[in-house]
């Protein structure tokens, strides 16, 4: 393949050194997590005797512990609920939103997208103290709604702008044929622009799922009741007040960590392709 | 011209694009009709959560309030930040984490022109690299906390050593550089890849023609490569800036809670502490929209600087 064809500083014969400092960068990346994974399945004794060696005892009593003492199971399943929830929100609107951006004539338009890309680099900080008195006036705070709501609001600028560009591509031809055969707004959505947008909308849901998973500051403070909160929230939790457990911390980033590495296990294609369309936050 | 295209140079210029397509007259009404219902229910919610809450952080931070009653102060809380020692100093600590920028820019080059090489293997190196990027930094925050914790990696090599283990976090410091290290971690493989775009879009014939005139390895380096990739390097540079300060609540919560003292606070986690545990309001609103200000200003530069770029 081309792999080994175009090297474009050196030549063939200095690619070993080259292989080899890759391999030490990759190092620093992987052994940290291994060194996660390893520590989380022994008990903390067996972990203290011998930090770096593998455990002498394997065991799962972190996780079991996780699950039955802090409701780490619990606040998975709800952060799983959350972010599908959102997602799907946001890829809706975004899509019906982007779509009419693209192709249709858009009363207003330039207000709309000059709107959305002003506050799309809005930092969190400034948004928390408005935004935690707005849901408090709505009776939102403290329950997933008003979470919600808010992952909604600040994914759809990103969405939007990013479906805009991607179904701009779209033909016009092909929308005016459906057109002809007396196909609807809806009816054109779903079976034209869906499809035909398909691998962009991929990579928009997978970029918002990692977004949405991944927060912190809105939910810890738009869900103070700490059995209510999400995994992210939950671990950051665990994190801050069992110092001397290393092994039950570690089991907690794992667990935490899990979703975002089969993502990326999955669909590297589409992270790896969305990644030159925007620093999303 | 290069065909990496920043997200914020893809943003301006996509702005004055929307909607103008040919349609023939009849259908044209109906068409803007719904074009505006289609993009209503997104602009509302943008509007209502986003656009409105920074308006009223304005109005609140003019304002003495506990949340229900507000009071017209006018420019008290503004006054009482700039005279307020905290606030110095937490601007100052957010001056010292900007010793990251360099750093991580610095590794992200290095790993770049490695990756560009493209030796066996490259897009499997690529994943991996961009892998801290998937990451919360609640997660990547613990595991470094935990790495430097008493009983953590880092002391248990130092007991092996025979040295007696160090207590990191309470040392300012030691604190700062655990953060910017994990900065460094987190960040520099996605930049990585941002640049290894720009190496990209260098036309191969200059390098072929530089391999010719007998130019070595670090010739190339020098005088070819840094120089077109210096639009992609600058953006990188600007992120970075804005990152640090607007991002490192995260690390901090998870890692310092500001301490020290005061001597990991950031701006963005001083917002949250004032925010939630003060009895004034309109002081952390305050903050936040001096916050906003100076990420606008840094912003309107960026693009300044890009477009002045791609005009020559």
């Amino acid at each position: 393949m081309s792999d080994v064809i175009s090297s474009r500083l050196s030549g063939r014969r200095s690619q070993w050194p080259i292989f080899i400092a890759l391999v030490l960068v990759a190092a620093t990346i992987i052994y940290p997590l291994y060194f996660v994974l390893i520590t989380s399945l022994r008990p903390n004794p067996d972990y203290l005797a011998d930090p770096f060696g593998l455990p002498g005892t394997w065991s799962l009593e972190n996780y079991v512990k996780l699950i039955q003492v802090y409701g780490v199971d619990r606040a998975f399943l709800n952060s799983l609920m959350v972010c599908s929830v959102a997602v799907v929100v946001v890829l809706v609107l975004a899509s019906i939103a982007g779509y009419a951006l693209a192709k249709l004539p858009v009363p207003g338009a330039k207000i709309v997208t000059g709107t959305f890309v002003s506050v799309m680099l809005l930092p969190a900080p400034v948004l928390i103290i408005p935004i935690y008195l707005v849901l408090a006036r709505l009776e939102l705070v403290g329950n997933y709604g008003g979470l919600i709501l808010v992952y909604v609001a600040t994914g759809l600028p990103f969405a939007t702008f990013f479906l805009t560009i991607t179904f701009r591509a779209i033909p016009d031809e092909v929308l005016e044929a459906a057109r002809i055969d007396g196909a609807g707004f809806f009816r054109t959505m779903w079976s034209i622009v869906r499809p035909m947008g398909a691998s962009g909308i991929a990579t928009l849901a997978v970029l918002q799922f990692l977004g949405v998973w991944n927060e912190l500051i809105f939910g810890i403070i738009l869900i103070p009741d700490q059995s209510l909160r999400l995994l992210t929230p939950t671990l950051a939790g665990i994190g801050s007040r069992f110092v001397t457990d290393q092994p039950l911390v570690s089991a907690g980033l794992f667990v935490t960590a899990s979703i975002p590495l089969l993502l990326l296990a999955l669909a590297s294609r589409y992270i790896m392709s969305g990644l030159q369309a925007g620093v999303s936050r | 011209m290069t065909s990496v295209t920043s997200p914020l140079a893809g943003v301006a210029s996509a702005a004055p694009a929307g909607g103008t397509p040919r349609k023939p007259g009849g259908l044209r009404k109906r068409d803007r009709v719904a074009g505006l219902l289609a993009v209503l229910p997104a602009f509302l919610i943008v509007v209502g959560f986003m656009a409105f809450p920074v308006g009223f952080a304005l109005f609140i931070s003019f304002t003495k309030t506990n949340g229900r009653t507000f009071e017209f102060r006018g420019f008290d809380n503004y006054v009482g930040m700039l005279t307020d020692p905290v606030v110095h100093q937490v601007f100052l600590n957010n001056l010292k984490f900007l010793i990251s920028v360099p750093l991580v820019i610095f590794v992200a080059l290095i790993v770049s022109v490695l990756l560009f090489e493209r030796v066996r293997g490259w897009r499997f190196f690529r994943i991996i690299f961009f892998l801290p990027n998937v990451l919360s930094v609640a997660v990547i925050g613990i595991m470094f906390r935990n790495a430097f914790g008493y009983d953590g990696g880092v002391n248990q090599l130092l007991r092996l050593m025979g040295q007696e283990p160090i207590l990191f976090f309470t040392n300012a410091s030691y604190s700062i550089a655990i953060i910017i290290l994990a900065l460094v971690w987190a960040g520099f493989g996605y930049q990585a890849l941002l640049l290894l775009a720009g190496l990209t879009a260098i036309a191969p014939s200059v390098y072929e023609a530089a391999a010719l005139d007998g130019a070595g390895w670090w010739q190339r380096l020098w005088f070819i490569t840094l120089p077109n990739i210096r639009r992609v390097l600058g953006f990188v540079f600007i992120i970075n800036v804005l990152y640090t300060f607007t991002s490192l609540f995260g690390f901090v919560y998870v890692m310092t809670a500001g301490g020290p003292g005061y001597d990991t606070t950031t701006i963005d986690y001083l917002v949250y502490l004032r925010a939630f545990s003060s009895s004034n309001l309109g002081s952390g609103a305050a903050l936040a929209v001096i916050l906003f200000l100076f990420i606008g200003i840094l912003t309107l530069i960026q693009n300044r600087v890009f477009r002045l770029q791609e005009e020559d």
